[in-house]
């Protein structure tokens, strides 16, 4: 666990003593190659990487940060208000930048007045899927941290583990989502729509394009069920067959999944496709390589694909054939204030946001604004029932990241976020293909929710 | 059950895919012969050197240099790790030789997690020339990257082969695989011949890291437990054969993809290496060179 608040000789060689000398220098020769090369390319791996930073530097000049909080320049130095979140962090799968967003927000209201003078206190716990971990981690930010609000929270399995802990003590808790929990409990509200819903709006914008058969393929991982549930409801209430594939993950023959998949879809039909950046990468380019992306109609992705990274790996052939569905406003095409502000805070105090421009650091920055515009609402002071109140309180708010208002509202189940945009590649960068669309409630969990929020 | 047509196109990705885990295979059973060393590291120093080719790449260095450095990079690394641990360990158990390239596994890994994080959607991908190229057979689209992938295989065999029967080097390496105190006495400069086997074993690993990192994936978890597989193509050789070794992982690699159109198995296609080296350990006879203990040496 990390805590962000610390942060800011052997007999045998005797033998061989004829080329010891010279071998050390050849290994000693060996190693210097080794270690310059790997430093060499640690620095270039940073400003190597594509990312919409051209963007980031032209629109930050038109914002500064000192709009992020009431008195401009000036340090709130009142007591603190503790804030606390838990993300995954381990090889291969890392959300740390979602809370280090949040906590480049928290600097910036900080250093500009801060909360009617409070300054935020933000601490960040990271966890290995580990449910003992994760939830050890919640007992610590409520006993040890005293945390008043929960906020940034992206976890595999935290949802599944702590809901039942937050729902008992009070907290409302601000995430972005991924277990099933993270929306049909009452006590979690996303600002994402998960790899369920976000799959949902792939199939759907490929069902919009009258596709004759969906092929949806995704990780084979606790949760597949409950995924495949929204792409199967919207397919069968279209009349389109659909196949349902898995894949165990991490991928070691990519030609033969895209091989399988194009087969299985048909010429006019979709391979849709749910996994993260660097999975569905390896299908994409392995497609590509085989001259297996033009063999379907088209190809649909969830949310993860929907970064530049992707965009520029895969290169020109996939422009308008490849479609992804994008929980967030597109930054590249959006001059509001709100994206000008998140672009000027990421240059300013984001330097811990590893991945740059993009959905996650995009997540940690409206789940922080929701948060400062609960407690700017709180009168008196900042306890568990007040904070949490407040949180509970936002009603349709604008982040100016998402299609809609967000609310987080009194109700068993939350999917605030459910309307969104279709972005496709456009050489090398994600361009808006479709704007905001609603997710059909044909997914009868979406239908559920806005039958429950007054919304349907 | 599909039909022959079905199956067409996994059997070149599968020879391809077998190709490129016999290059992993060969470098095993190569270094385990001359050094008595199971390299476990193979696919992270691999992974590694690819990682630091994209970097190149990506930084506007000629795809060809970024390319060499990869080659570069994994036999300078397995020949430092071998110069420096391969003397203090040489007396030690197979099991804690092969434990203690575990431990180089792991701080590869880490540094590779450290330096290109997987963080914000970061994905990378190497891209040869020869993937744009290539031909059709049927109705199966072939390019040059899966050939090169199965002619390298096959070549490392070839060259290896000959190398050990016809060259002085070569010689040495099979003396010492057969006894390593004796060819000592005999005046054979051990420690070079070893070092020639660990840069050897390096340059083989960076070029299968750059194959399959264009074959598979370019990403530090998948590319460090490939290894695996060439691992299970070595140990059905019983690390000794490099023909076998090389057979066993064309079997491998046909295999996995070969049950990937088959709705019922395709799920477990991924347990093909574990499946085979369990059925191969199990059935044939037990090898001196694989059973040997601490009390022999």
């Amino acid at each position: 666990m990390k805590t962000r608040e610390h942060a800011p000789r052997v007999g045998a060689g005797a033998k061989r003593g004829g080329g010891k000398t010279r071998a050390r220098g050849a290994a000693a020769l060996a190693a210097v190659i080794a270690v310059a090369a790997a430093a060499g390319c640690g620095s270039n791996s940073t400003s190597g990487s594509p990312s919409g930073s051209a963007t980031t530097n032209k629109a930050s000049t038109v914002t500064d940060t000192s709009q992020c909080g009431t008195k401009p320049g000036v340090k709130a130095t009142g007591t603190r208000i503790p804030l606390g979140g838990i993300v995954t962090n381990q090889p291969g799968t890392s959300f740390t930048d979602i809370a280090n967003m949040a906590s480049a927000y928290f600097t910036c209201v900080n250093n500009n007045g801060g909360i009617n003078g409070h300054p935020i206190k933000y601490y960040i716990e990271t966890e290995q899927t580990n449910p003992a971990q994760v939830a050890a981690d919640a007992n610590k930010l409520v006993q040890t941290d005293h945390v008043v609000g929960i906020v940034g929270n992206t976890s595999i399995i935290e949802c599944s583990v702590d809901h039942s802990y937050w729902e008992k003590l009070g907290y409302s808790i601000v995430d972005s989502g991924i277990a099933p929990e993270c929306y049909s409990t009452p006590n979690s509200s996303a600002v994402n729509m998960g790899p369920r819903y976000s799959s949902d709006g792939a199939v759907q914008y490929a069902l919009s394009k009258h596709v004759s058969k969906i092929v949806f393929d995704q990780s084979n991982v606790p949760g597949t069920g409950y995924i495949a549930a929204g792409p199967s409801a919207l397919a069968a209430a279209a009349h389109v067959p659909i196949a349902q594939l898995t894949e165990n993950v991490p991928i070691s023959d990519a030609s033969s999944v895209a091989i399988k998949e194009v087969d299985a879809a048909g010429p006019n039909g979709a391979v849709v496709l749910n996994f993260t950046p660097p999975e569905a990468l390896v299908i994409l380019q392995a497609a590509q390589k085989l001259g297996l992306e033009n063999r379907v109609k088209l190809w649909g992705c969830s949310t993860p694909c929907n970064t530049d990274f992707l965009a520029h790996a895969l290169g020109p052939k996939w422009n308008n054939k490849l479609f992804v569905n994008a929980e967030l406003t597109p930054p590249d095409s959006t001059n509001s204030p709100a994206m000008n502000l998140y672009l000027a805070i990421l240059k300013q105090y984001g330097k811990a946001v590893s991945g740059g421009v993009g959905s996650f650091s995009q997540m940690g920055f409206a789940e922080a604004e929701i948060l400062i515009h609960a407690l700017e609402s709180v009168k008196g002071s900042y306890t568990v029932t007040s904070v949490n109140s407040a949180i509970k309180a936002v009603s349709d708010f604008s982040t100016g990241m998402l299609c809609q208002g967000w609310t987080y509202g009194n109700f068993p189940m939350h999917i605030p976020n459910n309307v969104d945009y279709t972005v496709t590649p456009d050489n090398g960068k994600m361009v808006t293909a479709q704007g905001c669309t609603p997710i059909s409630a044909v997914d009868p969990q979406i239908a559920a929710y806005r039958k429950a929020a007054g919304t349907g | 059950m599909p039909s022959w047509q079905d199956f067409q196109p996994f059997i070149v990705s599968g020879l391809a895919l077998g190709g490129a885990y016999a290059l992993s295979g060969v470098g095993i059973v190569v270094l385990y012969q001359a050094t008595g060393v199971v390299y476990l590291a193979f696919g992270a120093v691999g992974a590694m050197g690819a990682l630091i080719a994209w970097s190149l790449a990506n930084a506007g260095t000629p795809g060809w240099a970024a390319w060499l450095v990869c080659v570069l990079f994994g036999g300078a690394v397995t020949l430092a790790y071998g110069m420096s641990f391969g003397p203090p360990l040489a007396r030690r158990d197979p099991l804690v030789k092969a434990v203690a390239t575990l431990g180089l596994t792991l701080v590869l890994f880490g540094v590779m997690d450290l330096l290109w994080t997987t963080n914000g959607g970061q994905s990378r991908a190497i891209t040869l020339p020869t993937d744009g190229g290539g031909f059709t057979v049927g109705q199966v689209q072939v390019t040059w990257t899966q050939v090169i992938g199965l002619a390298a295989g096959i070549g490392i065999v070839v060259v290896t082969e000959v190398f050990l029967r016809h060259t002085k080097l070569g010689t040495a390496m099979r003396a010492m695989a057969n006894d390593r105190e004796i060819t000592a006495t005999l005046g054979v400069p051990v420690r070079r011949v070893e070092a020639a086997a660990w840069f050897g074993c390096g340059v083989i690993a960076g070029v299968a890291g750059l194959l399959l990192a264009d074959l598979v994936a370019l990403d530090a978890t998948t590319l460090t437990f490939l290894v695996i597989s060439s691992l299970a193509a070595a140990l059905i050789a019983r690390l000794r054969s490099i023909v076998v070794t090389f057979l066993a992982a064309i079997a491998i690699g046909l295999i996995h993809d070969l049950l990937t159109p088959i709705q019922s198995l395709t799920n477990y296609r991924d347990m093909t290496p574990f499946v085979l080296a369990a059925v191969a350990l199990l059935v044939l006879p037990r090898d001196p060179v694989i059973t040997r203990s601490r009390e022999e040496i």
